[in-house]
């Protein structure tokens, strides 16, 4: 007689907003294999890039990669071609840049944190973090004029100035913001029924974070001390508050501390951009064609984001890849599975934060 | 209370399938059933079944691996349903259109009722589209029970009896 069962999960399913499909091999309730299928929602973006845009234009359609960091994705396009235009951005660009890719984690971080709480079976929680998440999304809209799609960085600088009503603004959100999070980083330590279903649950060790090649709050939570924001100096991370965050234990509930405290991080990050801003232009001139190649890392929300651009001094360019870190993050994501309970694959998989249209691109 | 009675008639379920979007509407759609904007009070439910559904709440561009389950979930909704496509790339291919894996809108594969714009679909016009779908909605269901009536007479069609023009709508009598 045949011991295990197969479940599949997806690619429609009531607890993942993206279609990914999983093939879980059980024997009883637990995971004993997976088998992850990711490609549902892969549109060609990387082709239409060298095809159908001029290198101006495709910053806006490398945003449409991903909706949730998209600017992180305009951001390293416009780093690269910057890079080959031999063009360096002034510290008030630098900083504006910094303000939004900081909102933005703020933000995607927050949804990651409702949808494991929705996962776990707390509907009420996931309310919650969706309703003081607005305070952030308000923030982006005013600043940006939209509330997910920014098209917020350009060539040569930034589209929106900061003007002293908005700086109140922000002041006044994060402040608010604050004292929520600090709510939320008890409800997380402290709820009983929250640690049943987090504390042990999936854990990602430190050896099986290197070998699956984990980034970001991934690796972090397992202790595995990689971050791009210290690892580069495109920008001045370190003059603005920066500090890396490590948990060790590396399970869910680890994973969903870190991402609270990253929070808590940012926020200051944000208050000190807005505190100190630099005086000058937002707008410049970046001239010429990109020509040669240029590879950037910017950390996302997720973790390192990678990307190469290859010009050779036309106005359509001949190469651009995208390594994304919900890609990577997948190897290990099988690895935590296997030895799962089923009943707690929503969890886990919500607490790996994945996202289908940066994976499949 | 007048403003809520329309909308009391129904509690329409909702499914969301994502069809190749890039998340920004998705969020959207999350952000509108939460509390700011909260689409709830409207009695409108998430849920993950198609065959519990009435709205069927689209995003993205179709892509190649997705358009048989777009097809099978729009089949598997009972009559009447209502198909809201969120976003500019589901009503047109917007960004995506001309990329080789995307087939430039839904409407190719299943009738859309309300198509929402923008790029990302703010929530406020996520839930005015909804609205707009609640009325068509309605309008649907009244045209489903309509009563029936046997009229016709029994034809034979390539050698066989059958009833299928037997039954005609019953029509208000006309003003003469
Ligand atoms: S309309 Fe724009 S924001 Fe919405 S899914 Fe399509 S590309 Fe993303």
């Amino acid at each position: 007689m045949k011991k295990t069962i197969q479940i599949p999960l997806g690619s429609q399913h009531i607890s993942l907003l993206e279609p990914i499909r999983f093939k879980f091999e059980c024997e009883n309730e637990k995971i004993i294999g997976v088998d992850a299928d990711v490609g549902f929602v892969h549109r060609g973006v990387e082709l239409a890039c060298t095809r159908s845009f001029e290198f101006k234009q495709v910053g806006y359609v490398v945003a449409r990669v991903c909706g949730l960091c998209a600017i992180t994705h305009s951001l390293s396009y416009t780093l690269a071609v910057e890079k080959l235009l031999g063009y360096v951005a002034n510290d008030r660009i630098k900083y504006l840049r910094m303000l939004m890719v900081e909102l933005d984690r703020i933000h995607s971080h927050m949804l990651c944190l409702a949808h494991t709480a929705e996962n776990a079976g707390f509907e009420a929680l996931f309310m919650q973090i969706m309703g003081d998440r607005e305070l952030i999304m308000d923030v982006q809209e005013a600043i940006s004029g939209n509330r997910v799609q920014f098209d917020y960085i350009s060539i040569g600088g930034v589209n929106r100035d900061l003007t002293p009503e908005l700086v109140a603004m922000i002041h006044k959100n994060l402040g608010v913001l604050t004292s929520k999070i600090d709510a939320l980083i008890g409800l997380f330590d402290n709820n009983w029924s929250l640690s049943l279903k987090y504390k042990g649950v999936g854990v990602l060790r430190l050896e099986d974070a290197y070998t699956y090649n984990a980034l970001g709050p991934l690796a972090r939570a397992a202790g595995l001390a990689t971050d791009v924001r210290a690892e580069t100096s495109d920008f001045p991370y370190e003059d603005i508050g920066y500090k890396m965050i490590l948990e060790s234990s590396g399970d869910i509930h680890a994973r969903n501390f870190l991402r609270l405290r990253e929070i808590v991080n940012s926020i200051t990050m944000c208050q000190n951009i807005v505190n100190n801003l630099p005086v000058g232009e937002i707008q410049e001139k970046a001239k010429g064609k990109p020509n040669g190649e240029a590879v950037v890392r910017v950390e996302a929300p997720r973790g390192e984001l990678f990307y190469l651009v290859r010009g050779s001094g036309q106005n359509m360019l001949d190469r651009v890849r995208i390594k994304t870190p919900t890609f990577s993050a997948i190897p290990a994501m099988i690895e935590v599975f296997k030895g799962a309970e089923y009943a707690d694959a929503p969890a886990i998989l919500a607490s790996f934060d994945p996202c289908m249209s940066c994976t499949a691109k | 209370m007048k403003f809520f009675t329309p909308f009391r008639k129904k509690s329409p379920w909702v499914l969301h399938y994502n069809a190749g979007s890039c998340n920004g509407c998705d969020i959207e759609i999350l952000a509108s059933l939460a509390p700011k904007y909260d689409l709830e009070r409207f009695g409108v439910i998430n849920t993950g079944n198609p065959k519990q559904s009435d709205i069927f709440l689209v995003t993205g561009p179709v892509t190649y691996r997705s358009r048989e389950r777009l097809v099978e979930l729009y089949s598997q909704i009972p009559e009447p349903k209502v198909v809201v496509a969120v976003g500019s790339c589901t009503a047109t291919g917007g960004v995506f259109r001309g990329m080789y894996n995307v087939e430039d809108g839904i409407d190719r594969y299943i009738p859309v009722d309300v198509y929402v714009p923008g790029c990302a679909a703010s929530p406020q016009l996520i839930i005015d589209a909804l609205v707009k779908g609640l009325e068509v909605l309605e309008a649907k269901s009244k045209e489903i029970e309509k009563p029936f009536k046997l009229f016709g007479a029994i034809e034979t069609i390539h050698n066989k009896l059958s009833r299928l023009n037997m039954a005609t709508k019953v029509e208000p009598h006309a003003k003469d």
